[in-house]
């Protein structure tokens, strides 16, 4: 397990050196230059790629930009706030993202896993149908839908929660975006839980396990839910991700300042600096909880540890 | 065994609560943070929003508070909110003594005297000096600092010296700014500026004091204990790109009795529906409504439109594509424009038809007059009539020896000018026949690219002022202008723009005045521009508040003498 862990920490890190690179040339093949505005003449252009290093040769940016990497130091902005270190507006920003993405991912795999248990016990019931079409509608429905109706009627109409987000109301001004954001991860959870749950309640271990005598709670929760988790943790992951890294719209719907809405902006004003390090993060954390997933499988299900054994 | 799976699934479990409990607990903690950090960029203040603050929202973040990085419209109002410049501008846009108390201009227009008041204190306690405007000056023309505003002080402002700066052949010291003694400033040009004074109360003209500046050095302006006051507010909650910020009223502040509002309070909201929400809801006293939003609102009393400077024009390449350098082409697309049609039924945001070069409403002459307030003045070469844009068109294919011609026309992404370009395609080729128009759509910075390196046929541009007088934009179509993205070239239009500039006539206002409408007909006449329409913006602003005083140019938004009626 160990060496295992050292191995896949090795690979994650050369993975992230190479996404560095091919953001380095993506963003050279990107159209137009953070310096493209009406105002500036060519010898202010050249004036500004001259303070910043980037009429240096690519190679050459790539390697101090490497290097400025490794003492940890991301460059600062060039255009959505002028000279700042990147480190300074990620740290203000990340903990909102991600405070608001994790009260969503918990939110929702929690409704959902519960959602989804009821459906598969109570199965071609009333209550069924009831999960069912809950689910559909969470998969099917865009999370700025969610965002604009939640904001509508229980921010504007019934004025329950604050419409904009709000750095010293962090946690009712959070609700709303965490709830928009949470209905699609509570919907996939609820699909997967009910058929996964229902799969492993047809199996023989199960019908065993039953015919042993063995009470309704201990055979759900040790014997049923425990093997349909794994599946789930492995939808469950790149969700955690996509949730935490921030959502564009649902930011802008609440004027969240998080992470997503800072990428989007970047990438529109070819602020190279911003967009490297937003990418590098997120490259970052998807490999990380990628890595946790495949550790976790391992805790949860015994067949998996022992195979690993046996490596 | 099963005792040991028993307790796999008890720690489990564990773990599954505890993942609950941490999610309740992930959002507390992230609200104690947040939470830490609102206090901990208000420990000096109170940062509490006050019932009598203004709540403003604006579209898009600061990018820079640095008075001399600075170059968007939100960066210069929030600075101006808490920095004076030498001169202010009145709420017609005339500059007025700010920091100055006085000044004289030499008879030969090259030397400005200004004498500074000394009641002006930074929020430090300092007094504001003679040297902090000279400090500001020579960070704006340092090439160390790079500063994008820079052509402010060389090609607009004409200060001495400023160019050889910028271009690294002299040290800043040279600049022709000098502090005489701590109220005396001394200004020397290269020759006269008539609008001189209106620049200002630009920010890139605003004093820096240079012990705090060093005292701060890499992160100054970046919050606000890194920034300094001589204005009407303090900046006391900001962090850098922000999507809320707020500012309180500065009690130092030398005019602090005329200044009503208790502070100013900042929202960030991109999204016009959040943003019109929250209007209605009362957690905002002005926004901004876009133009679907403009049907529903526009019968409530609070609904405005307020004009912003920007002239919206199409440019034709007239030296890369040879049917644009046909003058009857250009005359037909000018002529089977419908620009009623665009602003009334597209844009609906109160943006004005504008048939001349130069647009409406910013900049004012020597009889108080706007330059472009008459726009039938070019009616024979820019109007909306069909039947003559047919003539044009027939005229221009015959000279061409062609029946057909397809054109691109390149324009931004953005939502506005997206929609304008399409109903000009269709205006166009229903007008023209045997024209097809493809549309060309970029992101912003790549259109702008596009246009710069010539690699366009038609391209849908804008042009704001910088400064209140037609040679903001008359100077755009001078030969070799790096804006002038046709490289159209005039020798006569070039002669009557350097006599304006440099010669005598640059002294003479009158004279200056309508030798300016000169230069603008040639390129009227010419029709290298095809002028669209002159942007407005609508908003809402609470009938409770008055006296929010808007500006086309510099500083759009000024709010020191605005009144906020006791809330109900």
């Amino acid at each position: 397990m160990k060496k295992y862990t050292i191995k896949r920490l090795i690979t994650s890190l050369f993975t992230l050196l190479v996404i560095v690179l091919i953001l380095f040339v993506l963003m050279k093949l990107m159209p137009g230059s953070p310096f493209n505005d009406e105002k500036l003449s060519e010898d202010m252009r050249a004036a500004l790629y001259a303070k910043y290093g980037l009429d240096q040769p690519v190679i050459v940016q790539f390697f101090r930009y490497v290097g400025n990497l490794l003492r940890g130091d991301l460059g600062v902005s060039y255009n959505i706030s002028k000279n700042t270190p990147i480190s300074q507006l990620v740290q203000t920003r990340l903990p909102i993202s991600l405070g608001i993405g994790f009260a969503a991912v918990v939110f929702g795999a929690l409704v959902g896993l519960i959602l989804g248990l009821i459906a598969a016990l109570k199965h071609d019931t009333f209550i069924d149908t009831i999960c069912t079409i809950i689910s559909v509608i969470g998969v099917s429905v865009p999370s700025y839908v969610f965002a604009l109706f939640l904001s509508y009627e229980f921010g504007f109409q019934l004025g329950w929660f604050p419409i904009l987000f709000n750095a010293r109301k962090a946690f009712t001004s959070s609700v709303l975006p965490s709830i928009s954001l949470s209905m699609f991860t509570m919907a996939s959870i609820a699909r997967f839980t009910r058929s996964e749950m229902m799969e492993v309640m047809g199996s023989d271990y199960m019908l065993l396990a039953e015919s042993k005598g063995l009470s309704g709670r201990a055979l759900i929760f040790r014997h049923a839910l425990r093997n349909a988790l794994i599946p789930i943790i492995t939808v469950l992951a790149p969700l955690i991700v996509d949730l935490m890294t921030g959502s564009l719209v649902v930011e802008k719907i609440f004027a969240i300042p998080g992470v997503g809405s800072l990428l989007v902006n970047a990438i529109q004003s070819n602020d190279y600096n911003v967009v490297i390090a937003m990418s590098f993060i997120y490259s970052a954390m998807y490999i990380l909880i990628m890595l946790a997933v495949d550790i976790l499988y391992g805790v949860i299900d015994p067949r998996i540890r022992l195979a690993k054994k046996g490596d | 065994m099963k005792k040991k799976k028993a307790v796999v699934a008890a720690a489990l479990c564990v773990v599954m609560a505890g993942s609950v409990l941490a999610g309740c607990g992930g959002g507390s903690a992230s609200t104690a943070e947040s939470g830490a950090a609102a206090g901990e960029s208000g420990a000096a203040s109170s940062v509490e929003a006050s019932t009598d603050d203004l709540n403003v929202m604006v579209e898009t973040p600061v990018e820079s508070l640095d008075p001399q990085q600075a170059t968007d419209g939100t960066s210069f109002e929030v600075i101006a909110d808490y920095t004076d410049g030498l001169m202010q501008m009145d709420a017609e846009g005339k500059p007025i003594n700010a920091i100055a108390k006085d000044y004289k201009v030499s008879d030969d227009g090259l030397t400005y005297t200004f004498t500074l008041r000394d009641d002006a204190k930074w929020s430090n306690g300092e007094p504001v000096t003679a040297k902090d405007f000279v400090f500001g000056w020579q960070r704006a023309v340092d090439p160390a600092v790079a500063s994008e505003y820079n052509y402010m002080l060389s090609d607009i402002g004409q200060v001495k010296n400023a160019a050889d700066i910028i271009g690294g052949k002299k040290d800043k010291s040279e600049l022709g700014v000098k502090a005489v003694d701590d109220t005396t400033l001394e200004v020397q040009l290269n020759v006269p500026v008539s609008y001189f004074l209106s620049l200002m109360y630009f920010p890139t003209f605003y004093p820096v004091n240079e012990e705090f500046f060093n005292s701060c050095k890499d992160t100054f302006a970046t919050s606000p204990d890194t920034v300094l006051s001589n204005g009407a507010f303090i900046l006391d909650d900001y962090q850098p790109a922000a999507t809320a910020f707020h500012l309180k009223k500065n009690p130092d502040y030398y005019n602090a009795d005329s200044v009503k509002l208790a502070g100013l309070n900042y929202q960030v909201i991109q999204d016009s529906q959040t943003a019109l929400m929250n209007y209605q809801s009362g957690s905002l006293d002005t926004t901004l409504v876009n133009g679907e939003q403009v049907d529903q609102v526009k019968d409530d009393p609070a609904f405005q439109t307020i004009g912003a400077g920007y002239l919206w024009y199409v440019t034709p390449n007239v030296s890369k594509v040879k049917e644009l350098a046909n003058k009857n082409i250009r005359m037909a697309l000018t002529m089977a424009i419908d620009r009623e049609a665009i602003t009334t039924d597209v844009l609906k945001d109160g943006s004005i038809p504008t048939y001349t070069a130069v647009p409406l409403q910013f900049a004012t002459g020597p009889d108080g007059s706007d330059f472009s307030g008459d726009q039938d003045k070019f009616k024979d070469v820019c109007a909306y009539d069909a039947d003559k844009a047919a003539e044009y068109w027939k005229k221009g294919l015959e000279e061409l020896g062609i029946d057909k011609l397809s054109l691109s026309m390149v324009v931004d992404s953005d939502d506005a000018p997206k929609k304008v370009a399409t109903v000009l395609k269709e205006q166009w080729e229903k007008a023209l026949p045997g024209f097809e128009v493809t549309l060309d759509v970029k992101p912003k910075k790549q259109r702008v690219e596009q246009l710069q390196d010539g690699d366009f046929e038609l391209g849908l541009t804008r042009w704001g002022p910088d400064y209140a007088d037609p040679m903001t934009y008359l100077g755009m179509w001078y030969t070799d202008n790096p804006n002038n993205y046709g490289l159209w070239s005039n020798a006569d239009y070039d002669k009557i723009i350097d006599e304006c500039t440099k010669g005598e006539t640059a002294q003479d206002p009158e004279k200056r005045w309508t030798t300016l409408y000169d230069a603008e007909k040639i390129v009227m006449d010419d029709a290298v521009i095809l002028p669209l329409y002159t942007q407005a913006n609508a908003e809402m602003i609470s009938p409770s508040v008055t006296g929010i005083e808007f500006h086309p140019v510099a500083l759009n938004r000024v709010y020191k003498n605005a009144v906020k009626a006791a809330s109900k």
